[in-house]
C-alpha cells in the first residue's frame, strides 16, 4: 500500500458495486412462473445463469433475494458442486466448480430434487459389481 | 465494405458535399436572380420594414382564414417542433453533431424522445392523409411533395427501428437510418425542402414587394 | 488409441457419472444449449470417437493459442482437449523442423478425409516468402492440408477475416482462410482472441453431434455469435434510458452506465463475451468499464477510432465541404447572372 500512496490512486471497494440494474426482475418472474408450472404440471426447469446478462451487482442481488433454505448438499465429482435449496422450496441454486475450485457454472433448478443428487444407475451398477467382488473375496478368505 | 461502413463513410461524405453544394447553389441563385423591372412609383418607401413584418405575420394563420387552415397550420408547427426535438436532443444525434461541429449540448431522456418522435410520425401521416383527401390540396400537389414527405418520414421510421432493434440486425438498421438521412440531405436542396433555407428570405421579399404596392402581406 | 470412445477413456480415468454429467451441463452452457440438453450431450459424447485435429498457424500473434491454453488446468478446455487427438500444433508440440512436418503428414495420412483442420492467422498472397513453415508457403500448406479435412475451423479474426495483417494498407496481401478454401465447410470463430470456451464449444459441438453448427452470414456459429454484445449486455437498461458515461472517469462511468458514447461497438458486434465472459467467467471488457472494440467483426481495425461513437460518421473534411460550398456559390451566382443577362438582352431587343 505504501507504494500506492505515492501515486494518486483511489482504491474503491470492489465487493459492493453501488449501481443496480433491473436485470434480476425478469429472472425472478421466470422463476415464479416455473415454480407455478412445477406445482401445477410437475414441469421441471433449469435456468443457466451464464446465458443471462448479469452485472456484478445483479448476481449478488439475486442470491440475496433467493436466500438460503433448509437443504445444502455438496458433491465431490471432478471438483466440488454445491447444491442449495433457496428460501423458496423447489427453487435450487447449483454451483459447479472444477478441481481447481474455479466456478464452472451457476444454475437455478426449479424441481423437487436436482437430478445430480440422485445416484446414477451406471455408477450404481459399478458399485454393485464392486460390492459383489468384495463379498466374494471376503467369503473366500 | 459493409453497408454500415458505406453509410458512415463515403455515403455520408458525399451526401454532405451534395447538401452543401445544393444549398449554396439554390440560396445564392435565388438571391441574385433577376428582379422584376419596377415601372410604377412605390406607394411606400419603408419596404424593408414591411418585409420584416411579413416574416412575423406569416407565422400565424390569417384571421379571415383561421377556421379553414388552422389544422394545417398548427399541425405544421407540431411536426416541425417535434422533428427538431428528435433531431437535436436525442443523445446519439448530439454525438453526431459533436463530431461535425465540435460542440455538444445536453440531451433529453430517451422516453421523451420516443414520445416526441411518435408525435412527429403521427403528424406526418395525418398531413399526408389530408393532402390525399383534400381535393384542392391534392390537385396542387406534385411529385416533389410526395418525395419530400417520404424522405423526411423514412429517417423517423428507420430511427425507431434502429432504436427498438426491430426488423433486422442493429448494424443493418443503423445503416438504413443513416442512408435515409443521406437521402434526405441529397434531396433537400433540390426539392421543396429547401423552404427551410428560403422561407425567411422569401417571406421578406413578398412582404417588401407587397409593401411597395401598398398591399397587406 | 483412436478406437476408444470418449466415455470409455473418461470412465477408465475414474470419472464418475455425476462428474461427467456435471461437465456436460457446463458443456451445454458453453454450447449455448439449454441445460436440459446435458443428458443428450452426455449420451452422444460417451459414444464419440476422438477426432484427429491438425492446427496450423500462419500470420498470427499466437494470441488465439494463448487464449485457449491460458485457462487454468484442469478445466473444460482440458476435457475437450483430452477428447480430441491434437496431432499437430506448431506452437504446442515438442517436435520442431522436419519432425513437426512429419507429424502433420502422418496425421493427414492416418485420418484422410476425417480430421479437423484448425487454422489461426491469415494467409499472405502477396509474396509466398512472407510467411513459411519449413520452406512451404502458408497458401500451399493450407491448400494441401485442407484437401483431406472434414472441415476447416478458422480461429481468430486473422484466420476468419484477415485481421490485423489485412488491415490497411495490407502489406502482405493477407486474406482469410475462407478466401482460399472454397470447397470445404469453413467455420469462423473470430475474436482477437476468441473466447476460449467458444473455441472448445465449437469443437464440443462437432464432437457431440458430428455436424457443422448452424452459421451466420460471416460463417460464425449462431450459438455463440447469434446475438450482439449489446443484446446481452447487463448495461443495456442504461442505454434504453439514455444514461451514458461521457468519459472514463465521470459519475456515469462510476455508476456503470452505458458506454455507447465512449465508442462501444457492442450494438454491431456479435460474440458471446457478455454472457460467457472472460478469465474463467470473471468479467468482460464492458464490465471492466471499457467499450467493446468489436474484435469479432470483419475489418474492425479499419473502422476508425475505437473511441468514436457509432452515431458519429466520417462526414469528410471541412476543406471538402468548403470546396462544395464554393462551387455551389459559383454555380448559383453564374446561373443568376446568366438569367440577368438574358433579361437585359430581352429588354434591349424590345422596341
Amino acid at each position: 500500500m505504501s507504494k500506492l500512496d505515492g501515486i494518486k490512486v483511489r482504491v474503491e471497494d470492489p465487493t459492493t458495486p453501488h449501481w443496480v440494474t433491473e436485470n434480476t426482475r425478469p429472472l425472478l418472474h421466470e422463476i415464479h412462473h416455473a415454480l407455478q408450472r412445477l406445482l401445477e404440471a410437475g414441469e421441471v426447469k433449469t435456468i443457466d445463469l451464464a446465458s443471462l446478462p448479469m452485472g456484478p451487482a445483479d448476481e449478488a442481488r439475486l442470491l440475496e433475494i433467493l436466500g438460503v433454505g433448509e437443504v445444502e448438499a455438496c458433491i465431490d465429482a471432478m471438483g466440488k458442486s454445491v447444491i442449495r435449496e433457496t428460501r423458496f422450496p423447489g427453487v435450487w441454486f447449483i454451483e459447479h466448480f472444477n478441481t481447481d475450485d474455479q466456478p464452472m457454472g451457476r444454475l437455478i433448478d426449479i424441481t423437487f430434487i436436482p437430478t445430480l443428487l440422485l445416484s446414477q444407475t451406471e455408477d450404481m451398477r459399478q458399485g454393485l459389481a464392486q460390492l459383489s467382488l468384495y463379498l466374494q473375496t471376503d467369503d473366500a478368505a | 465494405m459493409s453497408l454500415l461502413d458505406f453509410a458512415r463513410g463515403p455515403g455520408l461524405h458525399w451526401a454532405f458535399i451534395i447538401f452543401v453544394f445544393g444549398i449554396c447553389w439554390r440560396f445564392v441563385g435565388t438571391l441574385l436572380i433577376a428582379r422584376r423591372i419596377k415601372l410604377s412609383t412605390p406607394r411606400r418607401t419603408d419596404n424593408w420594414l414591411m418585409g420584416l413584418k411579413a416574416i412575423e405575420t406569416r407565422s400565424w394563420p390569417v384571421e379571415e382564414f383561421h377556421r379553414v387552415i388552422r389544422f394545417q397550420h398548427y399541425s405544421g408547427y407540431i411536426w416541425h417542433i417535434s422533428f427538431f426535438i428528435v433531431l437535436f436532443f436525442f443523445q446519439p444525434h448530439i454525438l453526431f453533431f459533436k463530431s461535425i461541429l465540435g460542440i455538444s449540448w445536453p440531451g433529453l431522456p430517451n422516453d421523451v424522445i420516443l414520445v416526441v418522435g411518435a408525435i412527429a410520425v403521427a403528424t406526418l401521416v395525418a398531413l399526408l392523409g389530408r393532402r390525399l383527401s383534400h381535393p384542392v390540396l391534392r390537385k396542387i400537389s406534385n411529385v416533389d411533395d410526395y418525395i419530400s414527405w417520404l424522405v423526411t418520414t423514412l429517417p423517423l421510421i428507420t430511427g425507431f427501428m434502429a432504436f427498438a432493434h426491430v426488423g433486422g440486425r442493429y448494424e443493418t438498421l443503423l445503416a438504413l437510418h443513416i442512408l435515409s438521412v443521406e437521402l434526405l440531405m441529397v434531396w433537400f436542396p433540390f426539392g421543396k425542402l429547401i423552404h427551410a433555407v428560403l422561407v425567411v428570405p422569401s417571406r421578406f421579399q413578398i412582404g417588401a414587394s407587397f409593401g411597395r404596392r401598398g398591399v397587406r402581406a | 488409441m483412436p478406437s476408444k470412445t470418449l466415455g470409455e477413456s473418461l470412465f477408465e480415468r475414474g470419472v464418475s457419472r455425476r462428474g461427467f454429467l456435471k461437465y456436460c451441463t457446463a458443456l451445454a452452457s458453453i454450447m449455448a444449449l439449454p441445460p436440459t440438453a446435458a443428458s443428450a450431450i452426455a449420451a452422444a459424447l460417451e459414444k464419440a470417437k476422438k477426432p484427429s485435429v491438425i492446427w496450423l498457424e500462419f500470420q498470427a500473434c499466437t494470441g488465439c493459442t494463448e487464449s485457449l491454453t491460458r485457462s487454468h488446468a484442469p478445466t473444460l478446455e482440458d476435457l475437450i482437449f483430452d477428447s480430441i487427438s491434437l496431432d499437430s500444433h506448431d506452437t504446442l508440440q515438442a517436435a520442431a523442423g522436419h519432425g513437426a512436418e512429419q507429424a502433420r503428414e502422418q496425421a493427414m495420412k492416418d485420418n484422410w478425409g476425417n480430421y479437423l483442420l484448425l487454422v489461426d492467422g491469415s494467409v499472405p498472397l502477396g509474396n509466398p516468402g512472407f510467411s513459411t513453415i519449413g520452406g512451404v508457403s502458408n497458401l500451399e500448406m493450407l491448400q494441401e492440408t485442407a484437401k483431406g479435412a472434414a472441415a476447416v475451423i478458422a480461429i481468430g479474426t486473422c484466420a476468419a477475416y484477415g485481421g490485423l495483417p489485412k488491415a490497411s494498407p495490407n502489406p502482405t496481401g493477407a486474406v482469410a482462410v475462407s478466401d482460399v478454401i472454397k470447397d470445404k465447410p469453413v467455420i469462423n470463430i473470430p475474436g482477437c482472441p476468441p473466447v476460449p470456451v467458444v473455441i472448445t464449444g465449437v469443437l464440443a459441438h462437432y464432437l457431440t453431434f458430428g455436424t457443422i453448427p448452424e452459421l451466420d452470414l460471416h460463417g460464425r456459429p449462431l450459438a455463440f455469435y447469434g446475438q450482439s454484445i449489446h443484446d446481452r449486455c447487463y448495461r443495456r437498461p442504461f442505454y434504453e434510458k439514455g444514461r451514458f458515461a461521457e468519459s472514463f472517469d465521470d459519475e456515469g462511468a462510476k455508476e456503470g452506465w452505458c458506454l455507447y458514447k465512449l465508442g462501444c461497438k457492442g450494438p454491431i458486434t456479435y460474440n458471446a463475451c457478455a454472457t460467457v465472459k472472460w478469465n474463467d467467467g470473471v468479467s468482460f471488457p464492458i464490465e471492466s468499464g471499457h467499450p467493446c472494440l468489436g474484435c469479432s467483426e470483419p475489418d474492425f481495425w479499419d473502422k476508425g477510432s475505437f473511441y468514436q461513437a457509432l452515431a458519429q460518421g466520417q462526414w469528410g473534411s471541412a476543406a471538402g465541404l468548403g470546396t462544395a460550398a464554393a462551387v455551389g456559390i459559383a454555380a448559383g451566382a453564374g446561373a443568376a447572372l446568366l438569367a440577368r443577362r438574358k433579361q437585359h438582352q430581352a429588354r434591349e431587343e424590345q422596341p
